[in-house]
Parts: structure tokens; sequence; C-alpha cells
């Protein structure tokens, strides 16, 4: 039972970096020298699906507290940096991409495109920074004690966030080409071609790092598969920009959005059976079950939340399918 | 300064910020369902005019209810990780059910209702704004069951001093979650309620264009802040009974205050497990401020041949009186919170077993950056929400017709 509720955790997480990474993606883009319109075209084209994606990170960390009550409390402090920092790119992106357009005045709209950039840039590389930082274990006791936040301080953690941040760009201006008027495909698909090049640099070296680091080679339990899992994430970014010279944006997408949904794949894998790796005390490494809650609140929650995941996912599969399509002069402007 | 007192220090400041905004939420996605439904019923542009005015505000004030609430879900992991630690198979099943069912959804179906106008059927959009509502109060009830269960923690067992779940069902029967329940959802349309009626007052007295629009909101406003209090009142003193009797050092002292103090030093040292004074004085206030407000009942015999509106003063009541329900319901959450110290779960968890074991530099770093954020973010949604109040329903960007864009700019109406 717990590793199914792993399993949807990871589903959860996974969605959220392929969702929100898209509108991290756009968010950043907006950095770009631009007109005010090509800025609110990007905003037009997350349009409906900004406020359905966000929520994913929500669910989230509600199945972390529900289901594996210990692993949030240790996890969440034991990074706490990495999550902050992340969490204020969060709040930064929400509420700029929702005030942005309400003053009517460029300036004004203009601040808070900064604030939407920031916001993703923290947002991107502070979840980056947490992947590598589980990949890497910490310093943690068995009494939940971790000696100060120094471990989260290396050049993997870095590169991941790096990495990350450079992957959420990619995807953005992806998701750009498959949303935007037909007539900006060809502009937008060479930046996206750029942008996974980055992509494609950022991973190799943050995977680079990461095989020379030792407390990386010391926590991953099974390294076969996380190398594999590595390989297809070089794969993925590959056969984007493979499908984006062919002018296939759909295929794209696909590739990119498999390219964030990879990593989560990858920890959960390269870590697995345990989630929380202590480097200072084996006793203290936190294992998938032993995280779980009790078998009873197990029970519970199974009984009233797996019978309604079908409606949640059918809900935001409603929305994606009601907007479907390029945005046009007939697409609803909002944000 | 320790870890301890920066970490209550921040729970506190957001979700104070954090009340300010659902409130409203709660209480203006009532009176939107209620008007969106009359639009729907009797196809009267009017009450389209209105649901998207009132809906625009309410969609700028939700922005800040979603970013102190994903700050205040995170910071359970990030400030107390000892509460997941020993009560989170219990704390925790709420939280969970309250994201996934109730918040989850709310966000999807909202994100389709602001950009599903001339683009969904009528029909369909009605329904969507039904499911935001709906939703927000599903969010409303299982935060609030959670929140019972830390004033007053039942069906669970003490398992190597971990709570275990044994009876959700007693959850949900806590006698500390019915009358509060009621008591923040009727505080909420109170605070809805006044909103709508005292915007609508500033622009009756400024008479800017509009009138029926702002007459039928005045009244709208008024009727429901009239209702609500009442409600306030009833579920609010009606919790006095069942929080004297689970909470007895939350009042002061007394017999069973003092027995539960000797069973607390027996069984967790001895220690200060008395709440800070303050607490009891705040909700003084708060009931002085509810009886103030049960005066909106008096205006009412005025909305006969619209009185209210041509004596004009009790427009000038009305606007004057519209900070009253937010600081009210600061002072009633304090009370609720501040009242149980020093316990995150009471009589179960001490709050300096619930922090993080993190250093206090980093904690302070926290605070003041939350703080500041989370504060700036609050004034300048503030700002937001008064200039669109004051520019009045003309042309609100909430369902303006596709093609007409705003980017070009064009006279604004002059703000005060």
């Amino acid at each position: 039972m717990a590793l199914v509720w792993y399993a949807l955790l990871g589903l959860f997480v996974a969605g959220y970096l392929v969702l929100a990474g898209y509108d991290y993606g756009v968010g950043l883009l907006l950095a770009r020298r631009g007109t005010p319109a090509t800025r609110r075209a990007g905003l037009t084209a997350l349009g409906p699906f900004f406020l359905g994606n966000e929520v994913w990170l929500v669910a989230a960390v509600g199945i972390l507290f529900g289901v594996f009550p210990t692993l949030e409390g240790e996890l969440l402090s034991g990074y706490y940096p990495a999550v902050a920092g992340a969490l204020v790119g969060v709040i930064l992106v929400t509420a700029g991409v929702q005030q942005r357009s309400r003053p009517t005045g460029p300036a004004a709209r203009r601040g808070w495109d900064r604030v939407i950039v920031v916001g993703s840039a923290l947002a991107a590389f502070g979840w980056g920074a947490l992947l590598a930082g589980l990949l890497q274990g910490l310093p943690i006791d068995a009494d939940g004690h971790v000696a100060g936040q120094a471990h989260l301080a290396t050049p993997f953690v870095a590169a991941t966030g790096l990495a990350l941040l450079t992957l959420v760009a990619a995807h953005g201006a992806t998701f750009l080409t498959l949303r935007l008027p037909a007539a900006d495909l060809p502009a937008t698909a060479r930046l996206a071609r750029r942008l996974l090049v980055g992509a494609l640099a950022a991973v190799a070296t943050a995977a680079a790092l990461g095989l020379l680091s030792d407390r990386v080679r010391a926590a991953t339990r099974q390294p076969l598969p996380a190398v594999l899992l590595l390989v297809a994430l070089v794969g993925a970014l590959v056969a984007a920009r493979a499908a984006l010279r062919r002018g296939r944006p759909g295929v794209a997408l696909a590739a990119t959005s498999a390219a964030l949904a990879l990593p989560v794949a990858l920890v959960g894998a390269a870590l697995w059976p345990a989630v929380l790796v202590s480097t200072v005390d084996p006793a203290a490494t936190v294992g998938v079950t032993d995280a779980a809650a009790s078998g009873p609140t197990l029970r519970l929650l199974g009984w009233l939340l797996l019978p309604l995941l079908p409606a949640l996912l059918g809900f935001q599969a409603m929305c994606w399918w009601v907007f479907r399509g390029r945005t046009d002069g007939r697409a609803p402007v909002y944000w | 300064m320790d870890t301890l007192l920066l970490a209550r220090l921040q729970f506190a400041t957001t979700t104070s910020i954090h009340f300010l905004f659902v409130a409203v939420t709660l209480g203006l996605v009532t009176l939107l369902v209620g008007m969106q439904t009359a639009w729907f019923v009797t196809g009267n542009p009017q009450w389209e005019r209105l649901t998207r005015f009132w809906g625009q505000l309410y969609v700028i004030n939700y922005v800040l209810g979603i970013a102190t609430g994903i700050v205040l879900e995170f910071q359970f992991g990030l400030n107390w990780s000892g509460l997941s630690r020993y009560v989170g198979n219990v704390f925790g099943a709420p939280l969970a059910i309250e994201t996934l069912v109730a918040f989850f959804l709310e966000s999807t179906f909202l994100g389709m209702w602001i950009f599903g106008w001339h683009r969904l059927r009528r029909g369909v959009h009605l329904a969507l704004l039904w499911g935001v509502a709906l939703t927000a109060y599903a969010s409303a009830f299982w935060i609030m069951v959670a929140n019972a269960w830390l004033q007053h923690p039942v069906g669970y067992e003490l398992r190597d001093g971990v709570a275990q779940l044994t009876d959700f069902g007693a959850l949900l029967t806590n006698p500390t979650l019915g009358m509060a329940l009621g008591h923040v959802i009727a505080a909420s349309l109170l605070t809805g309620g006044m909103l709508m009626a005292s915007v609508s007052a500033w622009h009756l007295l400024r008479r800017t264009t509009d009138f029926a629009l702002h007459r039928t909101s005045l009244r709208i406003g008024l009727v429901t802040a009239a209702l609500a209090v009442t409600m306030v009142q009833g579920f609010g003193f009606a919790q006095f009974g069942p929080v004297g009797e689970f909470q007895p050092t939350k009042f002061g002292g007394g017999p069973t205050a003092d027995a539960a103090v000797a069973e607390w030093t027996s069984r967790f040292g001895p220690g200060d497990y008395t709440p800070p004074a303050l607490s009891s004085v705040g909700l003084g206030f708060m009931i002085l401020i509810g009886f103030t407000l049960g005066c909106v009942w008096l205006l009412l015999p005025l909305l006969w041949r619209d009185l209210v509106i041509r004596l004009r003063f009790p427009l000038w009541l009305t606007l004057c009186a519209l900070p009253l329900p937010f600081v009210a319901v600061l002072l009633g959450w304090l009370a609720r919170e501040v009242g149980r110290q020093p316990w995150a779960a009471y009589g179960l968890l001490p709050t300096d077993r619930a922090v993080s074991d993190v250093d206090p530099s980093l904690m302070l770093a926290s605070l003041i950056g939350f703080s500041l954020l989370l504060g700036t973010l609050a004034v300048t949604n503030w700002t937001l929400l008064a200039r669109h109040a004051a520019r009045g329903a003309t042309d609100p960007a909430l369902g303006r017709p596709p093609g007409v864009q705003d980017d070009e700019p064009r006279p604004t109406p002059a703000f005060a």
C-alpha cells in the first residue's frame, strides 16, 4: 500500500514539475526584450491552465503530509533553504501572473513581469537543488536532527538547480510553439531549439558532477536504473530538438514533459528503497515503508481519495480539452 | 530569540494574513453564486454585470489566499516538523483530504471559470462557479477538522509516543468543530457582505455612474451582513460551553484548570501551562465588535424607499464599519490559537516538541523574509482591490468579450 502511495506522490511531484514547469519557463522568457503584446501573448497562452497547474504542488505536499508524515517534517526542515527558496519563487510567480495585468500602466506591468522572472528562476532552481540534495543525502541523526544546512552547499546542488532552470526554460519555449498563433511558430521553435542545447549542456554538467561526487555515489542504492533514467532524460531532450526541427511541436512538448518528469523518477529509483539517506548514521536513513503513516491512516486515505483520483484528473483533462489549440484573436485574455 | 518563539511568530503572521483574505473569498463566492445563478435564471444583464464586477474583486483577492495558503502548508513541515513526527498520522489525514478533494478542484474550476466567459455554455460556466464555491466550503470544513483536532485531540491512541488514528469518525464529530465551523463561515459571510455594502456605499456617496447596480449590491450586502452577524453571535456564544469544558486553561483558572495543570506537570514536567492573558483581551474586543456590527439590523428598515441611500449617513456608517469585521476575524482567530498555548495539540503535544530543530538564525531569516514578502503582497493586493473597486463596473477585465485588449493606454477614472 505504501508503494502505491509512493508512486502517487511521484506522479503528483512529476505532474507539478511538468505543468508548472512550463509556467515557470514562460515566466523566464518574459525576461527577453519584447513588446508588451508579445509578453502578454505568453501569459495568455498559459491562461486557463495556470491555476490548475500550481495546485499539483499543493496536492503533492498534501499527500506527503497525510501519507508520509515523518518524511514531510524531515524532508522540508532538512532542506530548509532549498525549500524556502523555491517557495518564495512559487509565491512570486503565483502573485505576479495573476496580478500583472490588473494595473493598466506599462511600467507597473513591466515591474510585475520582473517579479515573475525572478520567481520562476527561484522556483526552478530551488526544486532542482532539493532533488540534488536528496541524491546526495543529508547529515540527519536518528532523532531527526540535521546538523546545519551547509550540506546543501555543493557544486552538484548548484549545477542541478541550474539544470532544472534551463530545462523549464526550454520546456516553456516548447509549450509556446504549440500554443502561440501559427505565425509565431518558426521564431519560437528556433528559440526552443537553442534553449534545448543549453539544457543538454546543463544536464550533462550536473550529471558529471553527480557521478564525481562521493556523497551521491554513496547515497545511490540503485545505480543501474539511475543511469538508465539519466540516459532517457538526455534522449528526451535530443528527441525534443529533433521534433522541433521537423515541425512537430506536439511531439516536442511530450518529450520536454518527459524530461521534466524523469528527474523525479530518477531520484525515486536511485534511492529506492530509501527516500531520505543519512550521511552520518545508516540507522537514521528513512525508507519508503517506515516513512509511511500507519495502517489505519493509509486505509482511510485510500478509501477516501483513490476513488476520487479519476475525478481530479478528469477535471484537469476537461480544462486542457476545453482550451486546447492555438491562441488567436478569440482567445480569452485575463492574466 | 529562540527558534520556538520565531516559529510561532511566523505562524501567527502567515495565518493572520491568510485569514484576512480567505474570509473575503468564502464570503464573496457565496454571493457570486447567488448573482450568477440569478443571471442564468432571469437572463437580466444587470446580474451579469454584478457577477463580473464582484467576480473581478473576488479573483484579485483570491491571489493572496492561495499564496499564504501554500506558505502555511509548507510551514508545517519547515517549522513544525515535530507536528508531523508525533501527530502526523492523525492530523495529516484531514489536511491531505483538503488539498486533494477541495483545493485542487477549487483552483482547477476557478481557472476554467475565469477563462470560460464567452467560451463555455452558460450552464457549464455557472456549474463551474458552483464547483468553486462548494470546494471552498469543503476546504473550510477539512481545515477546521484539522484545527479542531489540535484544539481537542480525539480518535487516536499513543503508541511509542506517536499518535495513531483509531477512530476517524471522532474527528468529524469533534465537539470543538461544529460551532467553530459555523462561526467561521458566518464570519466570512459577514466580511463578504460588509465589503460589498461598503464598496457600494462609497460609489453611492460619490454618486458615480451605475446607481442601480450599486443599489442592488448595497442591499445584498446589508441583508447578508445582518443575517450573518446574528449567526456569528449565535455560533460564537455556543462555543463557550465546549471550549470551557475541553480547554479548561483557556479562560483563566478554576478547579478544572488546576487539575489539568497538575496532570500535565506530572506527564510533561513542570512548566507554565497558562496561555498569555492577551488572547482573552482580544476576545473581549471581538465580542464588542460583534455587538457593534449587530447594529446593521437597524439599517434594514431603511431599505424601504431607499432611505438608506437618501439619508446618506447610513452610507457613511457602512463605509466606516468596513475594517471592523477584519479586525474581529483576526482577534477571534488569535483568541482560538493563542488561547491554547503552550500546546500545539492540546494536552498532547507541547509547542517546544513540535517545533523544528533548526538554527534560530535560519528561522529568523525565514520569519523576516516571508513576513516581508507576504506583507508587501498583501498591501499591493489591497491597493489593487481598492483601485478596481473604485473603478466600478464599467468594464472589468473579467468576462470581457474576446478581441478587446486593455494594453492600449486610455483615460482611467480618478481615484478618490
